[in-house]
């Protein structure tokens, strides 16, 4: 088997990628996608360790809680993209920064 | 141009940042559920039925019952903040 | 199910659509605010009913299925730390939820609000007694989503949209950094229940991946409990949600990311102990710093509480670093004092922008003149916040003070004392703005505000008072919490004594 190490590198570089996904990109629907990057390095991270406990055998507790936390990262998701559409009517772009009134 | 510059930068920074971390955790041996508690030998969970949905749900609500019913409330607030956000002014000028 | 109290918070959550649908139907406005109001109502009473019992028997445990295994099983596990800040949560929103059937009567979708305020109150419960570390995370989500939705909730302004889409992507980035530690953690330990990790995680004092977990941790809950440099979502959605709900999130929100953050470092992290308890204080003297400078340069009114709150989040943080019996009773009493203050202080600039329709500090000045009865309630919670003799901030700034000096951290406890005079010179500023200039244009425009706003700012200007005067009750039971939120053996034999 590929050795542990590598997949929880994956799940950092993931993490990384996600982080510059939020500090770099101007469109709202690009920042919406780098939430979801970084929760899906949490849950790699999550599937990679239940694989670990012995060869040959999985430990359940691992996966039951990715199957929960992908529900929550919808629901997120959802709202994000609902208070997108408002920001799309009042502000007339996408461009995240445009919304710059509020300073201080 | 200015503008490419910065993005030249933060890309690099990412990059190296990756590169980093990579190499640190390639090298330092994760503690694999090295302070789990082994005095319970790991128990296999049974496989009455061969329908791995239903073994998966059952798992989930033999152990994990109060995060799914809980999990239920927050599905529901989440349709509740929608239905809020999308709801419909009336006009009362 | 599960508690009774956390149970009544739920359901009564569920059925108040029914309820808005009816009174929609039948034209009534207010039968949702009072429908929140005794569903607030029923949930304290049977906390009342749950404190008995814990006072009685000790850590009461909850699990879902009798074939309980520690290291799978979600559970949740109450002891006095978390009916005391449940008490205070239940309180607060019960205050806010009275103060907005006047004060949003204005607005479409009560019936969301109230569902979402209600939502919001039995995530931040939920949050406090679970006792496991995914438990946690399943009610810090329902907290952070109806939160989202409150601060967006005039939608029609686009302050609030913006303000909104800021702190959403900011706190679930912080979300997302919790649940990556917590893998961590599991790949440790392979479990995530917090009396199973804190049995197993105590010989790790060299281990370097404990200590990336820590700082993933402290990143996480940070975010939302507003240390210095993660905290630039708050002054703008402060600002920009509707004043019950600023004052729910100033007053209880930001504490309870700070007490989910000190009941995991207790517990998991306690051979790591100098390491955070040193680190913690020093975050918490830049977030004392930050919010005070940066609250003397604003003239809004709802920023510059915001930037109290941040500067209180960092005394609190403070006697929480010190993790001495006495420290963590002060940071308690404080915690209390502050959600009893700010709510007062948030509900108070409530009314006056409900007035005048402004929130600029310039534009209201000597509104003392016009609103009299509204500018006493609003100067008697700032000499409480700026820590002045007879009311109650004195008593628990002092407490945290003393509790730094008797740890030996005099360095931090002189930063925090300079703070706290730094402090008075802005509070101060704002009696003098409302009540002894004279009136503008635009406050002469305000009338008095009426009856149902002015009965919750009458009653926390009265627990300011008397909290102040015979603080003894309460600081006895907030060093009952402390102890019990140390008390780390008992907290481990509840869950695996019986195994």
């Amino acid at each position: 088997m590929i050795p542990l190490n590598y997949y929880i590198a994956c799940a950092v570089a993931l993490y990384i990628i996600g982080m510059y996904c939020l500090a770099s990109k101007r469109n709202m629907i690009k920042l919406v996608m780098g939430l979801e990057i970084l929760v899906n390095a949490a849950h790699l991270s999550f599937i990679a360790f239940s694989a670990y406990i012995s060869v040959g055998f999985i430990d359940p507790l691992g996966h039951s809680i990715v199957i929960m936390s992908i529900g929550f990262a919808g629901c997120v998701t959802a709202l994000a993209l609902t208070i997108v559409t408002y920001a799309y009517k009042h502000y007339k772009t996408l461009d995240v920064r445009k919304l710059r009134r509020l300073k201080w | 141009m200015k503008v490419d510059r910065i993005r030249v930068v933060g890309l690099t920074a990412a990059v190296l940042t990756i590169l980093v971390f990579s190499t640190l955790i390639i090298e330092h041996e994760f503690p694999v559920f090295k302070y789990a508690d082994t005095d319970q030998p790991p128990k296999l969970v049974e496989n009455e039925t061969g329908i791995i949905g239903q073994e998966v749900s059952r798992f989930l609500w033999d152990y994990r019952v109060i995060d799914l019913i809980a999990q239920a409330f927050v599905l529901f607030a989440a349709a509740a903040c929608c239905v809020a956000l999308l709801r419909i002014e009336e006009r009362k000028r | 199910m599960f508690t009774p109290p956390l149970d009544a918070l739920l359901m009564f959550m569920v059925a108040t659509p029914a309820v808005g649908w009816v009174a929609d139907k039948k034209g009534y406005r207010k039968v949702q605010g009072i429908y929140a109001s005794a569903s607030l109502l029923v949930a304290a009473y049977f906390l009342y009913g749950l404190y008995k019992e814990v006072a009685k028997n000790g850590i009461i445990l909850i699990v879902g299925q009798p074939t309980f295994n520690p290291p799978f099983g979600a559970c949740l596990e109450i002891d006095m730390f978390s009916v005391f800040m449940a008490f205070l949560y239940i309180i607060i929103g019960l205050f806010a939820t009275v103060y907005s059937m006047k004060f949003m009567e204005r607005d479409s979708g009560l019936t969301e609000y109230y569902m979402l305020m209600l939502g919001m109150i039995a995530g931040m419960t939920g949050i406090i007694f679970a006792g496991d570390f995914f438990t946690l995370f399943v009610f810090w989500e329902l907290m952070c989503l109806t939160s989202y939705a409150l601060v967006a909730f005039r939608k029609q302004r686009w302050e609030a949209i913006e303000a909104g889409f800021k702190y959403l992507i900011m706190s679930a980035a912080g979300s997302a950094t919790i649940l990556l530690s917590m893998s961590f953690l599991y790949g440790m330990a392979g479990t995530l229940n917090f009396a199973a990790l804190a049995t197993s995680l105590t010989n790790t004092a060299s281990e370097g991946w404990l200590y990336t977990t820590l700082t993933l941790v402290m990143v996480g809950f940070g975010v939302k409990a507003a240390i210095v440099p993660f905290h630039t979502w708050l002054p703008d959605a402060h600002s920009a949600a509707p004043s019950p709900v600023s004052a729910m999130l100033s007053g209880v929100m930001v504490q309870t990311a700070a007490c989910a953050l000190i009941r995991i470092l207790l517990l998991v992290f306690s051979s790591a102990q100098p390491a955070w308890q040193m680190t913690l204080a020093v975050f918490a003297v830049f977030t004392m710093f930050g919010g005070n400078i940066m609250a003397l340069l604003q003239n809004d009114l709802k920023r510059l509480l915001a930037f109290s709150t941040i500067a209180h989040i960092g005394y609190v943080l403070f006697g929480f670093a010190i993790a001495t019996p006495y420290g963590l009773t002060a940071s308690l009493f404080h915690i209390m004092n502050h959600a009893i203050m700010k709510t007062l202080l948030f509900l108070c600039a409530g009314a006056f922008i409900r007035q005048t329709r402004t929130r600029d500090l310039r534009k209201l000045r000597g509104i003392g003149r016009i609103m009299p009865i509204t500018s006493a309630a609003f100067t008697i919670g700032t000499i409480a916040i700026a820590a002045c003799p007879p009311l109650n901030g004195f008593w628990s700034e002092m407490m945290i003070i003393a509790a730094g000096i008797r740890a030996e951290m005099i360095i931090f406890s002189t930063l925090t004392l300079a703070n706290m005079a730094l402090s008075v010179v802005y509070y101060f500023r704002l009696i003098r703005i409302i009540m002894l200039e004279m009136p503008t244009e635009v406050s002469k425009r305000a009338t008095k505000a009426p009856i149902s706003i002015l009965i919750p700012l009458l009653i926390l200007a009265f627990l300011c008072v008397f909290i102040g005067v015979y603080p003894g009750p309460f600081i006895n039971a907030s060093s009952q919490a402390a102890e019990a939120a140390l008390n780390i053996e008992a907290y481990i034999e509840a869950v695996l004594g019986g195994l």
